[in-house]
């Protein structure tokens, strides 16, 4: 017989009206159990069934049904907030681990209630906050049962989330895989804790079990150190590296170090350094053991021994010494290594040497811009330079300013400023050369010289420029040249200079010559100062805001206010809630500059946070304030709150950009730049496109560089829009109708599209998800340049290098190869731009046709045996990436039946790279290690700077980078035409590179 | 036989011998107890278990609540009525291919028709209507009910007053008594919109009184806004009271205004 099905629920809720209890309490059980499938007939006799639940005459465990019972009714309905009061009514009825999507809901809510009191009482600062204890039982409930069920992941996401410090520490100790678990944990923190101070709280927890573990993961501990700005904990975990017999600790310790330097946190690697004991001397002396002071003397087993034997006596060392000293003589030379570069040196050298080694920028690009520009438009002319200088940034590369110094020279007064600052972009990061290079154009100290203040001022913008960040050795030469001069552009440049190169230094000293400089109401150098002062105390959130403020109020030049309304916001910078009393000023205030002032206040102190509530404030400015200038900094400065979730920023601009204001439609063009640059984000190209092409001219302009700074390193075969967009491009360049602010855009966006050497991108975000000060900083000025064009050189600060760097003990770049699992064409460099007639003769890069991947990398091996290295380097690069694609070119002129040769070869699937590669961010996802190298990371990392451990250490190495290309420069010889021309004297004579040889594949 | 069983039917016995006494206090008391007893039963819906006495158990539950709803007809309980008729329903829908067709289920669903016209829930009526077989709505039992709903709602009083004569079963009268009342009512509650005013004596046919006296009784216990004056019974006072529904259009104005701001500051 079949069963027997239930129809209806009417029998049982008859029978609740019944007058006998266990009737009732018969009703209630059957109920509960078929509430699923008849809550509809429930729900009309809810009334009944909650008086049941309120009658006092009822044993408990009778009204705990009648609640579990409505409850459910309730979550059915959808009536959640009903269903879990009652549900905290039947109290242990409620079970936690039962499978039902009511228990699932419920819990879920209960979370959500529990939360938003435990941080509601947490920001009000009301100890005593009187939640539930019923509530807290059942989140307790849970929690404990997803510890107990392994579960960690959710256990600690719900005690972060509740403020249960003791439960997040207890989930974590508690789960299988505590390193797992706490690198988990720190991402969490960093996404989704949106406090600062709670996160900081979180943070230490983290340390402190960090510290705990038998093999702490020494690079998360210190990432979250130097999130808390502890500068002695990582002092004394490098030592304990160090001091370590083993190599891989000390490699371990180098990749710390090189982390931390990911991050460019400037005063807190000053601070690392600082408290680092400073090295012995020369490790070829003899150190003497009596040298070991106490502040190197970490307990560690090994210095202790040491101890020992130095109290036997110094006399009876003979022997001692020899074995005390290779471990003291290898940690000095271990510590100079690490000083080196946590001062920044080592990786910004190296960085030098890979951009200038592969760069690829088309030169091509450059003169056609130059040729179509009209030489009496002032605009285009210097967006040439400035195109130039983003093009080459960091690559060191100055041939086409070289090869057109009389095309240069027309560049008069701010543009000379602009063209001198130009070299100091090209020539980023070459610590060593940095001012012989500039030496031509710097102020003559005190005689005065004969050079124009414009070159001059621009000479100490780049002289910061090279600097930026990393100013130790520059600063006092920069501060003597800004106390030195009166000029107000000498001022500007130095102010800008110092800066850049003391970058969140706080430094008191350089503040207050800045401060007289500000003083003395100049609106040209006033303007400087007041941003130069905001990149001094960046991030500190020092009462030095409000002394800028009041200033603010005082000057009536626009240009100061508006410099020192920059200024004033970048010092709130990542201060979240910190920064909402001064965020509130000067939204609040009268002058619309400062209220400006005030949406980058915004941008920056809830930089890459996307906190709800900074994007809710900017969204309101961006269409209730009465300046256009505000509403268009609001828009923009969605981006930067927003970089952290790229893919959120063009939901979030979408009906910005279609507004009737063309400032708002700028706005949401430039946030879509800055927060998906790099990134080649589909959406974000779709959003820009329509406004490629907007009736109001700087729309255009503003599109065109957001397009560039999105699709920058991303290449044709990526989306096929890139290539589209090359085109609009030059077809804007070209049009003679043109207007002049898009077309400058156009250039600026070619310059953007191919930054550095087609070698970086733009990053906001190091790997470890912090964001970069220094990046953020630099985009955040140079979206001011709608005021200042100089300031577009700023951008240079957000770009980073895309390479695998590998480095061995020694610090160099061994030769190392790994594998790409990809097709080399996704990744490989955009194809150079055709000649457009013969007469215009470039050369073209070398070519080589292959047949096969097997081919490429059999001949890649044989070169390496043959070669040089450095050659060897560069050939195999350009063979691997661009053979086909110049071969594709060339194809006439080498009498290669080149269309049929390449049907019959599929392209291959992989491509092998070799240290240091350029790895486009992209492509990170597909680097390998290949099995059987010689060499194995310290840490998988598919990018960035690596240390290397070298399985083989007894065969010799061979290294791929030697020296850096230009340290064997002479210093700038001088053919002094200073006067003249703004970078003739670039006297850096270059040997343009060997040609490359050719190959022909059988 | 399992003990709990004869237990229950031992019982049961005893409740009927209390009927047929008409000793309802008793009758109510046991009745309580057997369904107590009965939830015992696993067999029993909501759960419908197979057991081996699972026939015997049903049949016996059925019978019970059959009893039941007799005994709340006897006792003029409507209340328990409906709490019993809704306990007894599954073994006439959900338990209907197991057990043998009770010979008093067309009585009881016939009953239950009329109560819900008693009542005036007409929905429920239909609802209840919709679930039966074309067979069951053969049976004179519901025929008579169909068709004392039928002249309701034609507004045919008369045909549903003259029913009451021939009533295919003894239970029913206390309804139909019920009935009377409820045609009343509408009678009322339609005289209301279609006249201003009767005079008394008309309004004593109409509402078919045999009395003034219990019209006026009537009126002030049922219709306190009716008006009785000068021979004659004034409806104004329902009609006003039913409340005229103005548009909001001050509302809807300010709405809309703030809405079109909204929007031009937005885009």
């Amino acid at each position: 017989m079949a069963a027997t099905m239930v129809s209806s629920a009417g029998g049982l809720l008859a029978m609740l009206n019944e007058t006998h209890p266990l009737l009732k309490l018969h009703a209630l059980s059957n109920l509960n159990s078929c509430v699923d499938q008849f809550w509809p007939e429930i729900s009309t006799s809810v009334p009944i069934i909650e008086s049941l639940y309120e009658d006092e005459e009822f044993d408990q465990h009778q009204r705990q049904l009648a609640a579990l019972l409505v409850s459910k009714v309730f979550y059915y309905l959808g009536e959640l907030n009903d269903s879990l009061s009652y549900a905290l009514g039947a109290s242990s009825l409620f079970d936690v681990s039962e499978d039902s999507d009511y228990v699932h809901t419920l819990l879920a809510k209960a979370i959500d209630e529990y939360a938003s009191i435990k941080s509601k009482a947490a920001e009000s600062n009301d100890e005593a906050a009187n939640v539930d204890p019923r509530l807290e039982a059942i989140v307790e409930r849970m929690l404990d049962k997803c510890i107990m069920d392994g579960k960690y992941q959710q256990a600690m996401g719900i005690a972060i989330e509740c403020r249960r410090l003791d439960k997040l520490e207890e989930a974590i100790t508690r789960s299988d895989n505590i390193q797992g678990t706490l690198s988990y944990c720190i991402n969490v923190s960093h996404s989704f804790v949106n406090r600062r101070e709670y996160r900081s709280e979180v943070l230490r927890l983290l340390v402190k079990v960090y510290q705990k573990l038998p093999s702490p993961d020494y690079l998360s501990i210190c990432q979250c150190l130097m999130f808390l700005d502890e500068p002695e904990g990582v002092v004394s975990i490098l030592e304990k590296l160090l001091r370590s017999e083993n190599k891989d600790d000390a490699l371990l310790a180098f990749q710390v170090a090189f982390d931390l330097v990911e991050n460019e946190h400037q005063a807190f690697l000053l601070n690392v350094r600082d408290h680092l004991p400073v090295p012995k001397s020369q490790p070829s002396e003899a150190v003497q053991p009596v040298s070991s002071d106490p502040t190197s003397a970490q307990n560690e087993s090994s210095t202790a021994a040491e101890d020992v034997q130095m109290a036997d006596g110094t006399s009876a060392s003979v022997t001692t010494v020899p074995e005390a000293d290779p471990s003291e003589v290898m940690y000095a030379e271990r510590l100079t290594k690490i000083r080196g570069i946590l001062s920044g040196e080592t990786s910004i050298q190296l960085t030098l040497q890979f951009l200038y080694s592969h760069n690829k920028s088309d030169l091509l690009i450059l003169k056609t811009i130059k040729q179509s520009v009209e030489m009496r438009n002032s605009v285009c002319h210097s967006a040439t330079i400035y195109s130039n200088a983003i093009m080459h940034a960091g690559t060191t590369v100055d041939t086409f300013l070289r090869e057109n110094l009389d095309w240069l020279s027309r560049a008069t007064n701010w543009a000379k400023f602009s063209a001198t600052a130009g070299l100091g972009v090209i020539h980023r990061g070459h610590l060593q050369q940095g001012r012989s290079l500039m030496a031509p154009y710097l102020p003559q100290g005190g005689a005065g010289g004969g050079g124009s203040p414009y070159s001059e001022g621009g000479a100490l913008y780049a002289l910061g420029l090279i600097h930026a960040n990393h100013g130790e050795g520059i600063k006092q030469f920069l501060r003597d040249s800004l106390r030195s001069t009166n000029v107000e552009v000498i001022q500007h440049g130095a102010c800008l200079g110092l800066g850049l190169a003391a970058l969140g230094t706080a430094d008191e000293d350089i503040y207050d010559d800045i401060k007289n400089v500000l003083y003395t109401d100049s609106a040209v150098a006033g303007e400087a100062a007041g941003i130069s002062m905001g990149l001094l105390m960046v991030g500190t959130a020092s009462e030095k805001a409000s002394e800028m403020l009041t200033y603010a109020h005082e000057t009536q030049h626009e240009k100061i206010i508006r410099g020192l309304a920059l200024g004033i916001a970048l010092t709130v910078y990542g201060r979240e809630e910190e920064a909402d009393t001064l965020i509130e000023q000067m939204t609040r205030d009268q002058d619309p500059i400062l209220r400006y002032g005030g949406m980058y206040a915004l941008a920056l102190a809830y930089s890459g946070t996307a906190n709800n509530k900074a994007i809710r404030q900017l969204l309101h400015f961006a269409v209730s304030d009465v300046s256009d200038d505000v509403r268009r900094t609001a828009v923009l400065a969605l981006g930067f709150v927003l970089y952290s979730e790229p893919e959120q920023t063009p939901r979030i601009v979408s009906l910005l950009s279609e507004s009737y204001n063309p400032h708002v439609r700028y706005g949401a063009a430039l946030a879509v730049g800055i927060s998906c640059a790099g990134t080649g984000l589909s959406e974000a190209i779709s959003l820009l496109e329509p406004l490629t092409s907007d009736v109001v001219d700087f729309v255009r302009q503003g599109a065109l560089i957001a397009m560039a700074m999105v699709m920058v390193q991303i290449n044709e075969a990526n989306d096929s829009r890139v290539g589209t967009f090359r085109r609009q491009l030059e077809k804007i360049i070209l049009d003679k109708h043109e207007d002049t602010m898009s077309k400058m855009g156009a250039i600026l966006a070619s310059g953007i599209l191919d930054a550095g050497g087609r070698n970086v991108t733009i990053k906001l975000l190091s790997k470890t998800k912090h964001d970069k000060i220094t990046a953020v900083v630099g985009l955040a000025v140079f979206s001011q340049f709608w005021y200042w064009y100089p300031l577009i050189y700023f951008i240079s600060l957000a770009f980073s290098p895309t390479a695998l760097i590998g480095l061995n003990y020694d610090l160099k770049v061994p030769r190392f190869e790994f594998l790409s699992h990809a097709k080399p064409s996704l990744f490989e460099y955009p194809k150079p731009t055709t000649v457009p007639t013969a007469t215009s003769a470039v050369k073209l890069p070398t070519a080589v046709l292959s047949t096969s991947a097997k081919a490429k990398a059999r001949a890649n091996k044989k070169e390496a045996d043959q070669k040089e290295k450095a050659i060897t380097e560069k050939t195999d690069t350009s063979t691997a990436g661009k053979g086909k694609s110049s071969s594709e070119k060339d194809g006439d002129s080498m009498q290669v039946d080149t269309p049929q040769e390449k049907k019959a070869e599929p392209e291959p699937s992989f491509e092998i790279l070799i240290n240091p590669a350029r790895v486009v961010p992209a492509q990170e996802k597909f680097i390998k290690i290949l099995e059987d190298s010689r060499y194995v990371p310290v840490k998988s990392a598919p990018s960035g700077f690596v240390l290397l451990r070298d399985l083989r250490p007894t065969e010799p190495e061979v290294l791929s980078l030697t020296d850096a290309p230009s340290s064997t420069q002479s210093p700038a010889s001088g053919t002094t035409t200073g006067q003249q021309g703004s970078a003739s004297a670039m006297a850096v004579d270059e040997e343009p590179q060997p040609p490359a040889p050719f190959e022909y594949s059988t | 036989m399992d003990p709990k069983l004869t237990e229950v039917s031992q019982l049961f016995e005893r409740f009927k011998a209390a009927i047929t006494r008409k000793d309802y206090d008793t009758c109510t008391q046991q009745l309580s107890q057997l369904k107590v007893m009965l939830t015992g039963f696993r067999s029993l819906p909501p759960l419908f278990e197979e057991t081996p006495n699972s026939v015997h158990e049903l049949t016996l539950a059925r019978d019970i609540f059959e009893h039941a709803v007799l005994l709340s007809v006897k006792i003029e309980d409507q209340d328990a009525f409906e709490r019993d008729f809704f306990q007894l329903k599954p073994y006439y829908t959900d338990a209907r291919n197991r057990l043998p067709e009770s010979p008093n289920e067309y009585m009881i669903l016939g009953l239950n028709l009329l109560r819900l016209l008693v009542q005036n829930r007409i929905a429920e009526f239909h609802t209840e209507l919709e679930l039966l077989t074309s067979t069951a709505l053969e049976n004179p039992c519901i025929k008579h009910a169909v068709e004392l709903e039928q002249s309701f709602m034609e507004g045919a009083y008369n045909r549903v007053l003259s029913a009451k004569q021939n009533v295919p079963n003894e239970t029913y009268g206390y309804f139909m008594d019920l009935l009377a009342k409820t045609v009343r009512d509408e009678i009322a509650g339609c005289s209301e919109k279609a006249y201003d005013y009767l005079s008394i004596n008309d309004a004593r046919q109409m509402l078919l009184f045999t009395s003034d006296q219990e019209l006026l009784e009537y009126s002030k216990e049922e219709h306190s806004e009716w008006e009785v004056k000068n021979g004659s019974v004034f409806f104004q006072k329902a009609k006003d009271s039913a409340p005229c529904k103005e548009i909001p259009s001050l509302q809807l104005i300010n709405q809309t205004l703030s809405y079109a701001r909204e929007l031009e500051r937005i885009v």
